[in-house]
């Protein structure tokens, strides 16, 4: 099979002729050291932060080449800046991006991280320049990287959930104040960033994406950081919204989340066509949620990143072993670490990793 | 009676409704009733508006109200302490979430506010000093934000560094500051290495031995903290807190 008829196969609850492989992200001096190219400016998955166009296609191609050296079936690629947007570089070396969120620069990673915000009061927000889906630039990402990798590779496009962008857009001590103190405007700017969400995957839709991944956590490692009730009033419906308008198109939607998402399982998989990350270290087992909601749920997981980082090359070989053994028998299985292939993880261990699951990942499943 | 009006969010329909405040009121009227006869009501109705995730202002004005009874001041930073160790069990137990534990931590962060400029007469104004920044090349904080606001709540003097804070800038810290715990905290495999080198530089620095360090974050393990010769080790905000009690006391009784 080709890469992207494997990967159709997978996202349809079928067996194809093995385990599709990818990873949501691979953090950029990782994959520097894979193709050998350097890349000049720091990046971010969470948000958009290169604004020059012939830079933003030198990002794509570095990934598409890294993600054709690694051999990976799925292209993740995020949204660009829409055209009209220059960064706003602060003198402490701080960014403001587009959603008002302070990012500083991660050296590690070479990524840039939201630290603080521009919100102090709601009130700021009714000020606040609220981006526009149908400005130029934003599907620019995606429409090269289409253009590039043609039918060869799946092509799955990062989104933002409007829980995690509010989250982050006004710091998670300032969103928690205003959910309980002034639940209206939390619910509000949850439904315009839904809003905003449903356009941009109509655009995505016209690019011929196979798939959408919706980044940002529903939980942490105890459980959900948020009250149940308020998923079901005011989370669960904006994420129908979303996943609704992908699926009028024909594509998948696919929740990821880190942390401990067993409490809120049995509402997603009502909702998502998938799930990714089933973070082992907060006790996600993915043998237990293939059992229970196989027949429903794409899985994409879950390769622990600690033990990418820590444990050893035989380790990871065996744990991925594991995890195909137990998540992919059936179909609706892609593998990929529990969260993304980060600076600190042993670039051996990520390829063992890969290595591995083109051995066993062969259906029918042998192990 | 407005208080009568507390209303709690709709997000939580299932919640029991605000305390009924009316004592407070009942000692206006009644000029004759003593303080000390409502002060534990005062004080427990606090407690459950805390607990109850309530408005801001109508907190303060609670607070206000049991300030002007006469209440003990030290009375009310004492009921955060308590208040912010059962939120803190109900964190744990699973029957409170993120988003409860850190809204009563600023509810009660808002608490001490208030007291605090009513502390001056009194012998004891500050449980303990705490620095805490994360590690030099990780500028992840939220973890350690909600740290600082429950020691801050609960009565610590906390002077937070920041990310990226460097080995100098922990030792200048604490030759300058003399806290009595220096937390340090890490969230990546690639920056939790720089843990040890913070010890190590106040090891160097001659000055290990007058600080309690506590370590925490994402990668940290309590094998980890023990192999760098950490005084304490928390997984969260909830055992920080309980740790850094536990290491202040130890201080304290330090020779």
């Amino acid at each position: 099979m080709k890469k992207r008829e494997r990967v159709l196969t997978t996202l349809a609850l079928e067996e194809p002729d093995r385990v599709p492989l990818t990873e949501i992200d691979i953090d950029l001096p990782l994959m520097e050291a894979i193709t050998g190219q350097d890349f000049p400016v720091a990046t971010s998955l969470q948000t958009q932060v290169v604004a020059d166009p012939a830079l933003e296609r030198r990002r794509i191609d570095l990934k598409i080449d890294c993600y054709t050296h690694v051999d990976f079936d799925v292209l993740t690629v995020d949204l660009s800046a829409p055209a009209y947007w220059t960064p706003t570089i602060n003198p402490d070396g701080t960014m403001i991006d587009l959603w008002g969120r302070v990012l500083r620069l991660d050296k590690a990673s070479m990524a840039w991280v939201p630290y603080t915000t521009i919100f102090t009061a709601p009130e700021d927000f009714e000020r606040f320049d609220f981006p526009d889906p149908h400005a130029a630039g934003w599907t620019f990402s995606v429409e090269h990287a289409k253009h590039v990798i043609g039918d060869d590779m799946a092509l799955a496009t990062f989104i933002r959930d409007p829980f995690a962008h509010a989250w982050e857009m006004f710091t998670p001590t300032n969103f928690v104040i205003w959910m309980y103190q002034r639940p209206a405007f939390i619910s509000r700017v949850m439904d315009q960033l839904t809003a905003f969400n449903v356009e941009i995957i109509k655009r995505l839709a016209e690019v011929g994406v196979d798939l959408i991944i919706s980044g940002g956590d529903y939980s942490e490692e105890k459980g959900p950081m948020v009250p149940i009730t308020f998923f079901k009033k005011v989370i669960f419906p904006c994420l129908k919204k979303q996943v609704a308008a992908a699926n009028r198109s024909g594509i998948k939607f696919i929740k990821h989340s880190d942390g401990n998402i067993l409490p809120l399982l049995p509402d997603l998989a009502d909702i998502v066509d998938g799930l990714h990350s089933l973070d082992p270290s907060a006790g996600v087992d993915i043998g237990a949620v293939k059992a229970n909601y196989g027949d429903k749920l794409i899985l994409m997981g879950n390769v622990s990143v600690d033990n990418l980082a820590k444990n050893s090359k035989a380790a990871v070989v065996e744990e991925t072993k594991q995890c195909i053994r137990v998540a992919s028998p059936g179909g609706g299985h892609i593998l990929t670490s529990s969260n993304s292939w980060a600076a600190g993880a042993k670039l051996e261990n990520c390829l063992a990793m890969v290595h591995t699951t083109k051995k066993y990942g062969v259906y029918p499943i042998r192990l | 009676m407005f208080f009568l009006s507390l209303f709690l969010p709709p997000f939580f329909p299932d919640r029991r409704r605000a305390p009924d405040l009316t004592p407070i009121f009942i000692n206006r009227q009644h000029p004759h009733t003593t303080t000390q006869e409502y002060e534990p009501k005062m004080l427990e109705d606090i407690k459950t508006l805390i607990l109850d995730m309530a408005d801001a202002d109508d907190l303060k004005t609670a607070v206000d109200a049991t300030l002007k009874a006469g209440v003990d001041p030290l009375a009310l930073i004492d009921l955060l302490t308590q208040t912010l160790e059962e939120v803190g069990h109900k964190y744990e137990r699973g029957e409170f979430f993120l988003s409860e534990l850190i809204m009563a931590g600023y509810l009660a962060n808002e608490v001490a506010t208030l007291v605090k400029p009513h502390l001056g007469q009194t012998t004891r104004t500050t449980r303990g000093t705490v620095a805490i920044g994360t590690v030099h090349g990780d500028i992840h904080d939220i973890g350690k934000n909600i740290v600082i606001m429950m020691l801050e709540a609960s009565g610590y003097e906390v002077r937070d560094l920041g990310v990226d804070v460097s080995n100098d800038r922990f030792v200048a810290a604490v030759k300058d500051g003399k806290p009595d715990v220096l937390g340090i905290s890490a969230l990546l495999t690639s920056t939790m290495q720089h843990v040890k080198g913070v010890l190590d530089a106040l090891e160097t620095s001659g000055l290990r031995h007058t600080v309690k360090v506590i370590v925490g974050g994402r990668p940290i393990t309590p094998a980890f903290a023990e192999e760098i010769g950490a005084d304490g080790y928390a997984e969260d905000s909830v055992k920080a807190l309980h740790v850094i009690n536990t290491l202040v006391t130890q201080r304290r009784h330090q020779p």
